[in-house]
């Protein structure tokens, strides 16, 4: 008798657990699906449809912002340009970063400390106030309105984050696997090749998963420093809605959308496959 | 012996490289001017400027072109202008500026052509006298005037006829009760806003105010003169019971929503907004009147405007490229083109081009700006970034009654540079 | 071994060269200009004049400022020590493999790949006290609505709220973490009669230290440097309410005080590097070397 009350008690304890951690997980569904639902209908609205009734779904559904958005600001293009320089961006930022990394996750140095600071100190900067800077650095090296410019810039400004992330994950890699590879002949590239740097890959994705993000929505820079449409990216693009006075909120939510698309497949396939392929098997439960 | 011959060779190629270009440019190549431009993509000048520029580049093939570079966001350009010009560069041959009490400081710049000598004659004559003055600071004219605009108040006569009002209400007298019935019938009366930097829409309404109580030249008096106090108290009266729940902190794209989708009645913004595709698209659309704000002092009969975009050069010692700039401008403010512009977006211009617009509502525009005795400048323009900042955050305190009408206009007062 | 006089100092600074490089033109560089104008009078017309302290003289003595620096500190606090374990919980959870659960990460991090221009707008209309969804939601159960980004007191908490449910970064970081413990140690304790939550006690969240550290830090940096969403949804008021150390210094750029904007960037990058070397210090034990190092 008792027993099955006790029974009972942790069979309605348990779930009650289970419906709590349900309705938090749903509460988070919601949240981050919400604004990717409200842009999509909006897309497919007027935009006196939405000033009249932003959550009501459009009386007639139309792909007619999808048209005006691939007409106006010529997507293609801009898209093909952001790819380019979100892909070197990442490339160069990891290379420098996953160095860097090593030297201060595994080495021991004097100001070791300090630079980890320093670089970490990095993250928190606030870029608008470097925008005369960065004008002057760029134009005098020529690369004023070359895509090789946000290319530079991109990785460098990622490179606090990247380094703060990758040192982080090169620091659980167990010391005595470097040992081992001492022992079996390896030099210091070849601990960082062979050893460090494997055993951090999901630290290098997360990192390049960032600053991949980073590359493809940032607008300001990209505004600054560039000015002619060969070396334009996907953002501005998207901000040909705004006039100066009038913006077309619904034709640039159908951009959003188009915007979005491949980040969130890459993103959903590319760094999924590879997070699942480095940790597979180790889901518990 | 030998090292001094090689990089002596070295330097002689290496100035030969430099050389190159310049030699090339010196032999009569054409002359590329870089326009970086926001009149382009979904912009309602964006066409006829596409036009003009073809046109001109058309009649000078071989000799003279410019290049449109697109810019799209009117904020982000203003922060590109001013980067290259604090980075010491001009932005690009031709740019736009919004000159006002902040920006006038760019008149010290040296990277800014003066067109003072340049504008003589018909050219001259062509623009307005008042917008020449205006932007023309210690004898220099670095920026021609271009665009202008009138910043009157929108009624939605449907709105006020169905609440049982006939006519835009002109006194105060008059503007209270019918603003009474508008509550009654079931909207708030006036989209109002003290968001974004500039508490846009509400800035104009207590631009109408204050001058309609200090005069023309107000804005030269301390904001803490009575002309100021009473405007705020009735600004603070309109909040507390004329507009919309969100008012306070609202942006300027809230406050428009509200008027096109009918949620309010008075409105307050400039010719461009009548271009609006959504904005046509309303029931109300027709029954648009363009008209004054209610006068609460004595100034009555006046218009608030401003400059809205001048247009700038990089100055250049180069005398056949300063040529062809100036040829450019010439043709961009010659009295056809500016119709041609005008015509098809409904703005306005420091250029008279003796462009009456058929459009209904484009036209009330035109005529309340020809009826208009006296014009005077907004709040912004006339007092700059910061002193608008202070205006707009203060104003949503003013409306809480966090600060009284006396707090709110001594708060300004401190950040005016004067 | 390494620790006194390392033998590598050679390969050690070229591994760190590229780095270091990019980080002199692209932070040392700009902050040295930083530097030097927010001591001048530097208005529109490209000319500079020195101005001694007098821009910092403003900025501290500016109410509105100083309100802009506490909103900061909650900030940081908030994304520290609010987000960052709501971050925690979702990946803990998530490492349990629960059904669904590949699917929900990549949903959690979806709002992380969406401009913020888009997110701010949308959060704007959900707020909105007349046609806004909470309003609806709030109407459900009876309560009225409010005008949570217009009134004063509510408003700082509207705005970091819009953030702080966007767990996306943080969430990722630390489900990598969480599914490189090994399996092994759960099998264990699962043996010994472990309830879930003890594992999770034991030996989860010391497990994720190193990660957590990560994340409180990077967190807490970002709240420091805060500007664009609160700035797209409010611009900082109504009253400053809202504003943050980065907003005043987007509007005095605005308003060509670039003396002045320069002072505030400064502000902003020493209280920021002191939070992070403090954290460095409190939170550093998850780090093997600092450890050794002490």
């Amino acid at each position: 008798m008792r027993k099955d009350a006790m029974r009972e008690t942790m069979t309605t304890g348990r779930a009650a657990a289970r419906l709590a951690m349900w309705a938090f997980l749903g509460f988070f569904l919601l949240v981050s699906l919400l604004p990717l639902a409200w842009l999509l209908v909006n897309s497919l609205k007027t935009n006196l449809e939405l000033e009249a009734a932003p959550f009501a779904l459009p009386a007639r559904p139309s792909l007619a912002n999808y048209a005006t958005a691939l007409a106006t600001a010529d997507l293609p293009r801009l898209f093909a340009n952001s790819v380019l320089v979100a892909a070197c961006a990442v490339a160069l930022n990891l290379a420098v970063a996953s160095l860097a990394s090593f030297a201060l996750a595994r080495e021991s140095f004097r100001g070791r400390e300090a630079l980890h600071t320093a670089l970490t100190a990095g993250v928190l900067v606030p870029l608008i106030a470097f925008m005369v800077p960065y004008f002057t650095l760029m134009t005098r090296a020529g690369l004023y309105d070359k895509l090789a410019a946000l290319v530079l810039v991109y990785a460098a400004i990622n490179i606090p984050v990247s380094v703060f992330l990758v040192s982080s994950f090169m620091r659980t890699v167990p010391k005595e696997l470097e040992e081992a590879a001492i022992i079996d002949g390896c030099g210091f590239a070849g601990r960082f090749w062979k050893v460090v740097l494997p055993l951090s890959r999901s630290g290098l994705v997360t990192a390049g998963t960032f600053c991949f993000i980073y590359a493809w929505n940032e607008f300001l820079m990209a505004m600054l420093l560039t000015s002619s449409l060969s070396a334009r990216t996907i953002q501005l693009g998207i901000r040909f809605f705004t006039s100066q006075f009038v913006t077309d909120y619904t034709g640039m939510f159908a951009a959003i959308v188009l915007s979005i698309a491949p980040t969130v497949l890459a993103y959903a396939f590319l760094h999924d496959k590879i997070v699942a392929g480095l940790t597979a098997g180790a889901v518990k439960g | 012996m030998r090292t001094t011959a090689r990089s002596r060779v070295l330097a002689l190629a290496l100035l030969a490289l430099l050389a190159l270009p310049s030699l090339a440019a010196a032999q009569g190549k054409e002359i590329v001017l870089k326009w970086p431009c926001i009149w382009v993509g979904k912009d309602s000048k964006a066409p006829a400027i596409a036009e003009i520029v073809e046109a001109f580049n058309a009649a000078n093939a071989g000799k003279v072109r410019v290049e449109i570079e697109p810019q799209p966001d009117y904020n982000a350009y203003e922060q590109k202008v001013r980067t290259a010009l604090m980075a010491g560069q001009a932005p690009g041959d031709i740019f736009t500026l919004k000159l006002n009490a902040s920006t006038k400081d760019f008149y010290s710049n040296k990277l800014l052509m003066d067109f003072s000598k340049d504008l003589t004659g018909a050219w001259r004559a062509s623009f307005d006298a008042g917008a020449l003055a205006q932007s023309t600071i210690d004898k220099k004219l670095k920026t021609l005037p271009f665009e202008t605009a009138v910043l009157p108040i929108w009624y939605n006569s449907a709105a006020l006829k169905a609440a049982g009002v006939s006519s835009v209400p002109s006194t105060m007298a008059e503007f209270w009760p019918a603003m009474d019935k508008i509550k009654a019938s079931g909207i708030a009366p006036m989209s109002q806003m003290s968001g974004d930097t500039n508490a846009w829409t509400s800035m104009i309404w207590f631009s109408h105010f204050a001058v309609s109580f200090g005069g023309p030249d107000i804005w030269a008096k301390p904001f803490t003169d009575k002309a100021f106090v009473e405007s705020a108290k009735l600004m603070k009266r309109i909040f507390e019971g004329y507009t919309t729940p969100d008012a306070v902190g609202a942006g300027a794209g809230v406050s428009g929503g509200h008027f096109l989708a009918g949620r309010t009645a008075l409105f307050s913004n400039g010719p461009w907004y009548a271009g609006r595709a959504d904005l046509r698209a309303t029931p109300f659309f027709p029954s648009i009147v363009i008209a004054r704000a209610p006068a609460p002092g004595p100034t009555k009969n006046f218009m608030i405007s401003r400059l809205q975009a001048n247009v700038a050069a990089g100055e250049t010692k180069d005398k056949a490229r300063r040529a062809a700039i100036v040829q450019f401008l010439r043709f961009l403010t010659s009295e056809e083109n500016v119709r041609k512009l005008a015509q098809s977006s409904g703005a306005m211009f420091a250029i008279d081009s003796g462009y009456v617009p058929i459009d209904p509502l484009q036209k009330q525009f035109y005529d309340i700006a020809a009826a208009s005795k006296v014009t005077a400048n907004d709040l912004e323009a006339a007092l700059g970034a910061e002193a608008t900042l202070e205006f707009a955050q203060q104003l949503g305190a003013l409306a809480l009654g966090k600060v009284t009408a006396e707090e709110f206009c001594a708060l300004v007062e401190k950040k005016i540079d004067r | 071994m390494r620790r006194h006089g390392n033998r590598n100092l050679g390969l050690i600074a070229l591994f760190l060269a590229p780095a270091l490089l990019l980080f002199a033109a692209f932070f040392l560089y700009p902050l040295g200009f930083t530097l030097v104008t927010s001591l001048m009078r530097w208005k529109g017309g490209g000319g500079m004049s020195p101005n001694g302290l007098a821009n910092y003289a403003k900025l501290l003595g500016d109410s509105s400022f100083r309100l802009a620096m506490r909103n900061n500190a909650i900030w940081a606090l908030a994304s520290g020590f609010v987000q960052v374990p709501l971050a925690a919980l979702v990946a803990m959870i998530l490492a349990r493999g629960p059904r669904g659960w590949r699917l929900l990460r990549t949903i959690y991090f979806l709002p992380n790949v969406i401009s913020t221009v888009a997110l701010a707008m949308v959060w704007v209309t959900l707020y909105n006290p007349q046609y806004g969804a909470f309003k609806a939601l709030l109407g459900l159960v009876g309560l009225p609505a409010r005008h949570w980004l217009g009134d004063p007191s509510t408003a700082l908490a509207a705005v970091i709220l819009q953030t702080v449910v966007y767990i996306g970064y943080y969430m990722i970081i630390l489900l990598a973490a969480a599914l490189s413990i090994p399996r092994e140690l759960y099998e264990a304790a699962q043996i010994d009669g472990a309830s879930t939550l003890v594992q999770e006690l034991r030996i989860t969240l010391p497990m994720l230290r190193g990660s957590l550290a990560t994340c409180v830090t990077l967190a807490m940096a970002y709240g420091m440097r805060h500007f664009e969403s609160t700035f797209l949804m409010t611009g900082g008021g109504p009253a400053y309410s809202t504003s943050t150390m980065g907003i005043a210094l987007y509007l005095k750029m605005d308003a060509l005080r670039y003396g002045e904007a320069s002072a505030a960037g400064m502000i902003l990058i020493l209280l920021g590097t002191v939070l992070v070397a403090a954290l460095r210090r409190a939170l550093g034990r998850g780090d093997p070397l600092a450890e050794a190092a002490q």
